[in-house]
């Protein structure tokens, strides 16, 4: 082919293309170093074995191979990646639509050769920049690894620690129970006794009292009702105590002692129950709130002007209408949203824990550290209240049980002393019963009892604790018991790994979602069906973990509605591949830097 | 429900059956909300009329100033009734306006509403000044044109167009239906206030409607009257056999989630309806009248308890328009092909304006990308994943509080760095700008409107206050052109603060939308410029707020920016000022579906640069319906992806690598064929033909397509076929015509004039090249638009049975006004004998020239032998190969065709190629 010349220039302009004479002037342009062999042969096959080419037709801006093998230079073919050297900074393989479209997008300006667009090669400055960048994060990465061992290590240590106390309190468990059941039989002996000689005492006194009333009556069945009450006490009797339930004190002649005490337990259980009920109630409420609102949807009668707008307006955003403008109407939206989560939240922990009755309330008293802490002195150190009376409270509280589970030889010991001792003893068949002696077994019974339910909150704790998944190394074991936080504007999230996340505004929260899983290999936590949206999906949060010194939270967002998602920095994230692979590509950078340094 | 005589016993019932109703939003259109036309009086009244009613005799038939007129007297001389004036005019090209008002000398209490700037300046004076008027004794006949003549039945009055042998066109008033409510003063103890819901119209001037029926000769199908989401072809609204069905209403409302298939009528009106039948042609009615408007199309035998016969034996379409108030002023478009009717018609109402070349291109939208950053990332996810767009879009949210021309400073604190970085990589910004203005004294928008009275008044004459986004709003009177001026200004660089040259605009809820409005809008007794009732313009206000935006893009630019502005709601005219999209639609395939007809219906009716959300507005899309709709959104003439705030994220990139690429395909798709789009936007531009047309347009004579609405024309070149289903394998496909048409993907050609049973695959939607045409297209992918001004052209030339093919391509700066000045390159290629010619054929130029180096580098044959081999270029006897290449330019695609490789011939300049 004759080149015209003079076209040529005028094609200059427009479509970049130079005529070429039999090999083409862009040569090997775009063709990363590695790949270069490829087009060494007078004709060249398309990568997709869809067509072959010659030399000449090697980067002469046509494309011959759909899947753009022949256009590395140019943009002529829409799938092609054109390599920029960069020296001074790192290589860059871009996409052929960048080539010549008059924006600088290599740092070496290689990819703006003929668009009339001159490009300054800023390869050195931004490279400079890079190192610089690169340099801080490996410093990052150095010490996060370190870190991370630390806390790979402390993290082994305590899982075995945990494993050996869950074991441990195992066995405890085992002897425990088998105490609790013999002081159990015990006490109902000698409660069944007790009951024998109330009812011979009730009978004798009515006997005394027929005889000291007139003879003449008729009555003489008189006694079969109260034994009939007497069948059903014991009946009832049972049950309880195979319930684990405390509630006996009531059915029992109360000790003039224990009555604070008792009353105090059963105000507790009181309000407990209201705050179920309060719960429901709010959850009740809600919805015909929500049908309101769908009958004013259709009812728009009885509304004022502003009302009506607002209302409509609601169609569009999901707000909630009754209040003043956005801010606090999202506000509103919130509480109204809230609502229902007061009753998920009783859910959750009932499915988030062991489902029995009993494990529920674990959850309940635990939440009331104080007054739970308080009852613990009291039974503790206050050896005459009788704190059988009294559904002691499960603690779930680290601390507090850990301490007793250190004692635990001598705690342990001492209660199997005392309870030989007290089944010695105490003589059932000795009548009549020795009320102190009665006392002591029921007491006995009641505080082992106690312990017994404690240590099975405990093993049930921590099974539940172990069984998650912290990570190939146990990276994430730390972040068990921690919960992060990250303050944006009138926002507070919080963030508890292996728990829950929510949102909070003031006495508002949110449940932005409850523990999902980790996902992309260990990078990003997930929470998900938390409080659900108008008119859109439950809350989620995407966690999405990064290497850093500190456990941070940070750039809470919300790109969707209610799906938000963060940015947490925790050395976990700091992994030794990853370190070396960025001291590579720094030794990478410098190597380039002697020659780029010399051309400058 | 029991038909209820009173409205009060109706609002009682109403609010009995809303309290004691609890409905689950199944469906969320509230309609109870809105009037029905037993709700609306005039409605009702027209729509009891019986044929024959009407009893108004032509007398006094004259030539007056160039036009036939004539007093219209009631026959029975009933007591209140003036004598009407009836007016025939007509103009250049055989049309026929006809109008008919209450006698200005008669002293009516106020002139009648006649719609101000829309009927342009130039129909105006193309008018013919009638000198002659033939008595045929029962009718006065008037010449239209070498074919047609309009005739005057005197008793009873009618107006009709017959050709020159008898046969009739298209009529007024044969069915007798004709009524003229005129205007009165109210009488003491006189109370016309009607009340619907908790709001009442005092209706001062009492009931004022017009109703009357027209009739369209030979007709199988009726079409346009947009805007409704229903099937392209008019389905009857009574008559026999016709299921209880409303009217198709025109009244601009804000429709929360309006249903897929109903007569309701949503954002916009256009009372245009076409008619076309295989005897008859093609033929037009417009009514040019903005108050609300009420069409039932009849069905066969509609009237046949009537008992009396047709006036003419001929088979016929008979309509019935009912509007509340106004006056007549009907226009008669006489085709007789499809796209003479709508030349026909934006030679009234005004060509489509030629948009700027970016908006052509694909446009990125969601309410809303927050804030910079959002933004930011949005734009640097299109170049990670190589996927082009052209304008990001920003919502509501980005204002302070919804006070337009403001930023919210702390999601928006650098707007102009913003725009600057989208415009380096050749990319624009739109923002919302709507006509509801918040009333805060602290907002200097209202302060000025509020000092010069620029707010539409209430009926007691205070400014009105309304509901809307920023809560209490005022709404801008920009039927006043003072205000629309002063509106105009506020666009301007330095009143915008915050604004770049590469921002363009967006008229969101101009219907107006009013949420505690009557029926979400505005009373229709406010008061506008001149004691205007609102009833009188409601449907042309969001047209005159758009004309407005407009006027104020081309101020900023001064005059040589073309606007680009998109509006919901639209009147006749709409299209010389912008963009319009379907409003909000629902991530549903059935709103897919529809989304075909109802832009096919704007184009019909004038207004081709139009769209609907892509992935569909409310609710979120399967990623299934969102890929279909984006291979399906790339071929709408205004192509946007936009969604609701509580919506998922759907940016094409978010639906792993596999749907990224569909998605990516079917934008790039738009993209290839930008060259050809923007021909087609110019031909709409010098001729009204839009850009998307329904099958018959092009194929007039094919009975087939009269009503086919799933498959679509793009120019007259390209048939797509939308996919409306999920899963679907094969697709049913009619392509008319007697040639051949080649499959875009593959290149195997089919059979026209048959139904094909077709594989289809997720990869693509079916996509036809008619044999016989030639497609200019720009084969490589850039960021935007911009970057593609000097890439190669490819030709694409589809052979037909004799060899030959034809095509056009048009250029010029893409923003600018100097194409009006002759500044633009529009080539003709026709392909016949073996050879290709590129022939000018730019009208003669008036002082400006547009160049351009770009070349043609590749030209596909589709339909030649592969015997040819090579081909000879002249200018320059360049002797070129003729090979097998890729037909498109896809990785995935192995599809291939003989290609002349790089012809390198100016698309400026003359040339043939001639095939050896």
């Amino acid at each position: 082919m004759k080149p015209n010349l003079s076209f040529a220039v005028i094609l200059l302009f427009c479509s970049n293309l130079i005529l070429g004479s039999a090999s083409s002037p862009r040569g090997f342009l775009g063709i990363p170093p590695q790949d270069l062999e490829y087009f060494k042969s007078d004709v060249i096959k398309c990568r997709d074995g869809s067509n072959k080419f010659t030399k000449a037709q090697l980067n002469d801006d046509f494309c011959d191979c759909a899947d753009g093998t022949d256009e590395p230079g140019t943009s002529a073919c829409p799938v092609g990646k054109f390599y920029c050297q960069n020296a001074g900074h790192v290589p860059l393989l871009i996409f052929s639509s960048r080539v010549n479209d008059g924006i600088c997008d290599c740092c070496d300006g290689s990819d703006e050769y003929d668009s009339g667009v001159n490009c300054p090669n800023t390869c050195w400055e931004a490279g400079k920049v890079a190192r610089e960048k690169l340099k801080k994060k490996i410093a990052t990465y150095q010490e996060g690894v370190s870190k991370r061992k630390q806390e790979i290590e402390q993290a082994k240590l305590a899982i075995t620690k945990d494993e050996a106390e869950l074991s441990k309190l195992k066995k405890e468990e085992e002897i425990l129970k088998e105490i609790v059941e013999q002081l159990r039989d015990r006490k109902e002996q000698i409660e069944k006794a007790e009951e024998k000689e109330r009812l011979e005492k009730e009978k004798e006194e009515k006997k005394k009292k027929e005889s000291e009333e007139k003879i003449n009556e008729e009555q003489k069945q008189s006694t079969e009702g109260p034994v009939n009450d007497h069948h059903e006490t014991i009946g009832e009797l049972d049950e309880h105590s195979h319930e684990q339930k405390i509630a006996e004190s009531k059915d029992e002649p109360a000790v003039a002692d224990t009555d604070d005490i008792a009353e105090h337990a059963a105000d507790d259980h009181g309000t407990a129950k209201v705050e179920a009920d309060i719960s429901h109630d709010t959850e009740g409420s809600a919805s015909p709130e929500h049908e309101g609102e769908q009958d004013k949807d259709v009812n728009t009668e009885g509304l004022s002007k502003e009302e009506l707008g607002r209302l409509v307006a609601s169609r569009w955003t999901g707000e909630n209408t009754e209040q003043q403008p956005k801010e606090v109407s999202e506000e509103n939206e919130e509480k109204h949203e809230e609502n229902p989560k007061v009753d998920d939240n009783s859910h959750d922990e009932e499915y988030s824990g062991y489902s029995s009755g009993m494990d529920e309330e674990n959850h309940k008293y635990d939440e009331d550290e104080m007054e739970e802490g308080d009852m613990d002195d009291e039974i503790d150190q206050n050896d005459h209240v009788d704190s059988g009376t009294y559904d002691a409270p499960y603690s779930e509280d680290h601390d507090d049980f850990s301490d007793t589970i250190s004692n635990s030889p001598s705690w342990l010991d001492k209660i199997q002393r005392t309870a030989r001792n007290i089944l010695q003893a105490v003589n059932v068949f000795r009548s009549p019963v020795d009320t102190s002696d009665a006392e002591r077994v029921r007491k006995e019974y009641d505080e082992s009892n106690a312990k017994l339910s404690k240590l099975r909150s405990r093993i049930s704790s921590l099974t539940q604790k172990l069984k998650h998944d912290f990570g190939p190394d146990k990276e994430f074991y730390s972040f068990y018991d921690c919960c992060f936080e990250y303050k944006e504007n009138k926002y507070t999230y919080k963030v508890c790994p292996f728990k829950q996340a929510s949102q909070m505004e003031g006495h508002s929260t949110t449940r932005l979602g409850n523990w999902d899983k980790f996902e992309d290999s260990y990078k990003v936590m997930l929470f998900s069906n938390g409080d659900r949206c108008w008119n859109g999906p439950d809350r989620s949060l995407k966690v999405r973990l990064r290497c850093g010194l500190k456990n941070e939270l940070a750039d809470v967002d919300e790109p969707s509605r209610c799906e938000y998602v963060a940015v947490l920095s925790t050395p976990a994230l700091c992994h030794e591949e990853k370190l070396k692979e960025l001291q590579h590509k720094l030794d990478l950078l410098n190597s380039e830097q002697p020659r780029q340094h010399e051309e400058l | 429900m029991a038909t209820t005589r009173s409205p009060l016993l109706l609002l009682l019932l109403l609010f009995l059956l809303s309290c004691s109703l609890h409905i689950p939003s199944v469906s969320s259109w509230k309609k109870d909300e809105f009037r029905n036309c037993k709700q609306t009086p005039f409605c009702h009244r027209a729509r009891s009329r019986s044929p024959r009613s009407c009893s108004l005799v032509a007398a006094d038939v004259a030539i007056h100033d160039g036009d036939l007129t004539a007093k219209l007297v009631s026959k029975n001389g009933e007591p209140f009734e003036n004598p009407l004036i009836l007016k025939l005019s007509v103009y250049k090209g055989g049309i026929l306006r006809v109008r008919v008002d209450e006698d200005p000398n008669l002293g009516p209490p106020k002139k009648r509403f006649e719609v101000p700037d829309v009927v342009l300046g130039e129909f105006e004076s193309s008018k013919l000044w009638l000198s002659r008027v033939s008595d045929e004794g029962v009718s006065s006949v008037v010449y239209l044109s070498s074919d047609l003549e309009a005739v005057v039945r005197h008793d009873p009055f009618e107006v009709y167009v017959r050709r020159k042998g008898g046969e009739r066109v298209l009529s007024m008033n044969s069915n007798g239906l004709f009524d003229f409510e005129q205007l009165r003063m109210k009488k003491e103890g006189e109370d016309w206030s009607e009340s619907f819901r908790s709001h009442t119209d005092s209706r001062p001037y009492g009931p004022q409607s017009i109703s009357f029926d027209v009739s369209f000769y030979g007709a199988d199908f009726v079409y346009g009257i947009p805007e409704h989401a229903t099937a392209l072809a008019l389905s009857p609204t009574r008559g026999p056999g016709v299921e209880f069905s409303e009217p198709y209403r025109l009244f601009n409302l804000d429709v929360f989630e309006y249903l897929h298939d109903s007569p309701f009528g949503i954002y916009g009106s256009i009372p245009l309806m076409l008619s076309h039948g295989k005897g008859s042609g093609t033929n037009g009615f417009f009514w040019l009248n903005a108050a609300e408007m009420q069409i039932d199309v009849l069905g066969k035998g509609w009237d046949a308890e009537d008992g009396i016969a047709l006036p003419s034996s001929q088979e016929r379409i008979d309509t019935h328009w009912m509007s509340e108030a106004g006056i007549v002023d009907a226009f008669f478009f006489l085709g007789p092909e499809p796209k003479d009717v709508v030349q026909q018609y934006t030679s009234v109402t005004g060509r489509p304006s030629m948009p700027q070349h970016f908006a052509t291109a694909y446009h990125q939208c969601r309410w809303n990308y927050r804030d910079e950053e959002d933004v930011g990332n949005v734009d640097s996810k299109f170049d990670e994943f190589d996927i082009p767009y052209d304008v990001l879009w920003l919502d509501i949210e980005h204002t302070n509080g919804k006070r337009y021309f403001t930023w919210d400073s702390a999601l928006f604190p650098h707007p102009e760095e913003m725009q600057k970085k989208l415009a380096d990589k050749g990319r624009h910004m739109v923002t919302i700008v709507d006509p509801h203005i918040k009333r805060d004294d602290d907002y200097y928008i209202h302060k000025e409107a509020t000092n010069n009275g620029y707010y539409v008044k209430d009926s007691s004459g205070k400014d009105y206050d309304g509901w809307c986004w920023p809560g209490s709003s005022s709404y801008l009177d920009v039927l006043n052109p003072e205000i629309r001026s002063w509106w105009a200004d506020k666009f301007s660089l330095q009143n915008y603060a915050g604004s770049t040259p590469s921002l363009y605009i967006w008229n969101d809820m101009n219907e107006p939308s009013v949420f505690n409005g009557p029926e979400v809008t505005m009373p229709r007794d406010a008061l506008h410029h001149g004691g205007v009732e609102h009833r009188e313009l409601h449907n042309a206000y969001g047209y005159y707020f758009h004309m407005a935006t407009a006027d104020g893009l081309l101020k900023r630019g001064n005059g040589n920016d073309r606007p680009f502005v998109l509006s919901r709601a639209f009147f006749p005219g709409s299209q010389r000022y912008g963009a319009i999209w379907t409003g909000d639609n629902t991530a549903e395939w059935e709103h897919l579906r529809v989304s075909v007809p109802m832009v096919l219906t704007l184009g019909l009716t004038g207004i081709t640069f139009a769209g609907a959300d892509v992935g569909g507005f409310f609710g979120n899309p399967d990623t299934e319906l969102l890929v279909r709709w984006y291979q399906l959104g790339a071929y709408y003439p205004f192509f946007r992806a936009h969604a609701h705030h509580d919506t998922k994220r759907r940016e094409p990139w978010l639906f792993g690598d596999r749907n990224t690429e569909l998605m990516r395909d079917a934008i790039r798709t738009r993209y290839i064929l930008l060259p050809y789009f923007y021909t087609l936007f110019r031909e709409a531009n010098t001729t009204g033909v839009p850009v998307m047309r329904p099958l018959w347009m092009e194929f007039p004579a094919d009975e087939a397509t009269f009503k086919n609405d799933e498959a679509f024309m793009v120019g007259n070149s390209i048939l797509v076929q939308g996919i409306y289903t999920a899963g679907a394998k094969h697709a049913s496909v009619y392509l008319p015509g007697g040639q051949s048409w080649y499959d875009m993907k593959t290149g195997v050609a089919y059979k026209g004039g048959v139904t094909h049973n077709l594989g289809v695959s997720d990869d693509s939607i079916p996509a036809f090249q008619k044999a016989g045409t030639i497609i200019p297209r720009k084969d490589r992918f850039r960021r935007s638009s911009t970057q593609m001004v000097n890439d190669p052209y490819t030709l694409v030339i589809a052979l037909d049975g004799s060899l030959e093919a034809e095509g056009e391509l048009y250029v010029d700066d893409g923003k600018s006004f100097e194409f009006g000045q002759g500044a633009y390159i529009h080539r003709r290629f026709s392909f016949t004998k073996g050879q290709l010619t590129s022939t000018n054929i730019a009208a003669p130029g008036s002082g400006k020239t547009f160049s351009s180096n770009c070349i043609i580098d590749r030209i596909i044959l589709l339909g030649l032998s592969s015997g040819n081999k090579s081909a000879l270029v002249e200018p320059g006897n360049i002797k070129l190969t003729i090979e097998p290449g890729p037909l498109n330019l896809h990785a995935r695609s192995s599809s291939k065709a003989l290609t002349i490789r790089r012809p390198n011939v100016r698309i400026a300049d003359d040339w043939t190629i001639k095939i050896l």
